[in-house]
């Protein structure tokens, strides 16, 4: 029995001198090939947003995006008579520009509270493999909203009440071709509240994962957990603010990425999703909402010639 | 106890095969080892043309190697080295096409069919046909791709024009995106082993 196993493991052996010419050029054209020292991982997630939230992506350099967010009206309010949800429904526009390979920068509308919004998201760090390579990518997201209402009280304002900022630092990591995880801790800023022992700053920590179902599907799940929400709402009166959590699907198709969810966030800017979310989830305050993305390519790369 | 003896069996007769031609493969003397030709900056580039759109993707960084004495070839294509104009599909095409995380590379090797070495030292564009494995997305095929030689100082340039069908390597196209891409893919490449 030892002298067979010996037997064999000295032809097989003396045959690894033999393997086939032509694999062998293969072997000494990789041989001659240094493996490279840093290696960026793409398509962490498959849009810049998981739900309502950001992923760590950017548009390509020279890429222009317009996103359009739709959310219905949840089913907990006569959703039929309501055509679906159709009739209240909320919608934001945006459109962002990347003139290089780590900034985006961009504007939105959102019909909530009629809410123009500015927004930059630069990339820090970017997950990338090889002997110089790093584990995370890690992007930061910054909003500045302004709602412009007609002020109803009579009472004398200042302008700057209108403002809200938020804050966060998208921290990803794709842990295999069908997994990716995002942490996002996150600062809400509010320059007015409604009672005075309210926090101007709310701070959460975002989740947001996507696993995919095949090609073209993920499911994406995301929770926001607050850490010190607020207690009143916008009458004064006592309010329970839930933390979002959104559950749903990228669709991918040629030219753009659909994603279809649930969610009970109504508000679409970061401050008022993040941080102002009455709905239950428990209570069917749920949310059908749709983001749709479009890319138009403004400065296409240069091909490398012959 | 059987397997055993079979894969004993078998691996003798493979390997006694493989002796038998061993003499040849030593034969080779290590001063025509060292003059392959080799390049690293190979230059590859696809085109897939519908009434709907033109898809058009380039790659410099493809690198291939080449026995002249023997007329052995070998061809390797980073997937991840094709630039699209579209940033978009070139994640597409990496993510959900070729799979480059899974299957990194397209190789072609094998033997130029008639090889005959003296015709090399010639001028003038020869003619042949590399014959070999095709690897694409991890599934091989075997092909026959005419080229076009042109001698350029002691070595020389490859070109070839061919169509390669992504169905053929298991590569999907939903039927969202079918009108967009064709059927069959023209393939251009260029390799420069004296450049």
């Amino acid at each position: 029995m030892r002298f067979r196993y010996a037997l064999l493991l000295g032809l097989w052996a003396g045959s690894i001198g033999a393997i086939h010419a032509q694999d062998d050029l293969l072997g000494m054209l990789n041989e001659g090939t240094p493996a490279p020292e840093k290696e960026p991982v793409t398509a962490i997630f498959k849009g810049t947003k998981i739900i309502n939230g950001q992923s760590p992506e950017l548009p390509a350099p020279g890429v222009m995006q317009f996103m359009i967010l739709h959310r219905f009206g949840a089913f907990s309010d006569d959703f039929f008579y309501n055509f679906f949800g159709l009739d209240n429904a909320e919608i934001r526009l945006s459109l962002e520009y990347a003139p290089v390979h780590w900034l985006s920068v961009g504007v939105g509308r959102s019909s909530f509270q009629k809410t123009y919004d500015g927004f930059a998201k630069y990339r820090l760090m970017r997950q990338s493999t090889g002997s110089k390579g790093f584990p995370l990518s890690i992007v930061g997201y910054s909003t500045a909203n302004v709602q412009t209402l007609r002020w109803q009280d009579g009472q004398p304002h200042n302008e700057s009440e209108r403002w809200t900022y938020s804050h966060q630092l998208v921290l990803a990591r794709k842990f295999s071709d069908r997994f990716s995880l995002a942490v996002t801790p996150t600062l809400v800023h509010f320059n007015v509240v409604e009672r005075a022992d309210d926090p101007n700053d709310v701070l959460a920590i975002g989740l947001g994962g996507r696993f995919k179902l095949n090609q073209r599907v993920s499911f994406n799940a995301e929770y926001f957990p607050q850490l010190n929400p607020a207690q009143y709402g916008p009458e004064g009166q006592r309010e329970t603010y839930q933390n979002s959590l959104s559950l749903g699907f990228d669709i991918e198709t040629g030219g753009h990425v659909f994603q279809l969810f649930f969610t009970n966030s109504r508000g679409l800017n970061d401050p008022s999703w993040i941080a102002r979310t009455p709905g239950e989830w428990g209570q069917g305050d749920v949310y059908f909402g749709f983001n749709i993305s479009r890319v138009f390519t403004l400065k296409p790369p240069v091909l490398p010639g012959e | 106890m059987k397997m055993l003896h079979t894969l004993l069996i078998s691996t003798l007769m493979g390997t006694s095969a493989l002796m038998a031609q061993l003499p040849s493969v030593s034969s080779v003397k290590p001063a025509a080892v060292a003059e392959k030709w080799q390049t690293r900056t190979a230059y590859v580039r696809f085109f897939s043309t519908t009434p709907v759109e033109d898809i058009e993707a380039v790659n410099n960084q493809v690198s291939s190697i080449l026995d002249p004495l023997k007329g052995e070839f070998a061809f390797q294509v980073p997937i991840k080295g094709f630039v699209f104009e579209k940033a978009l599909m070139q994640e597409h095409f990496n993510e959900n096409y070729l799979e480059s995380g899974k299957h990194p590379n397209a190789t072609f090797t094998g033997k130029i069919v008639d090889f005959d070495p003296s015709k090399l030292t010639g001028t003038g564009k020869i003619k042949w046909v590399l014959r070999g494995k095709m690897s694409i997305h991890g599934q091989e095929k075997e092909m026959d791709i005419p080229i076009e030689l042109t001698p350029k100082a002691n070595k020389g340039v490859i070109e070839a024009k061919f169509k390669v069908v992504p169905e053929d390597f298991g590569i999907k196209i939903p039927s969202a995106v079918r009108n967009k891409i064709a059927k069959d893919i023209e393939v251009s490449v260029k390799a420069d082993y004296a450049g």
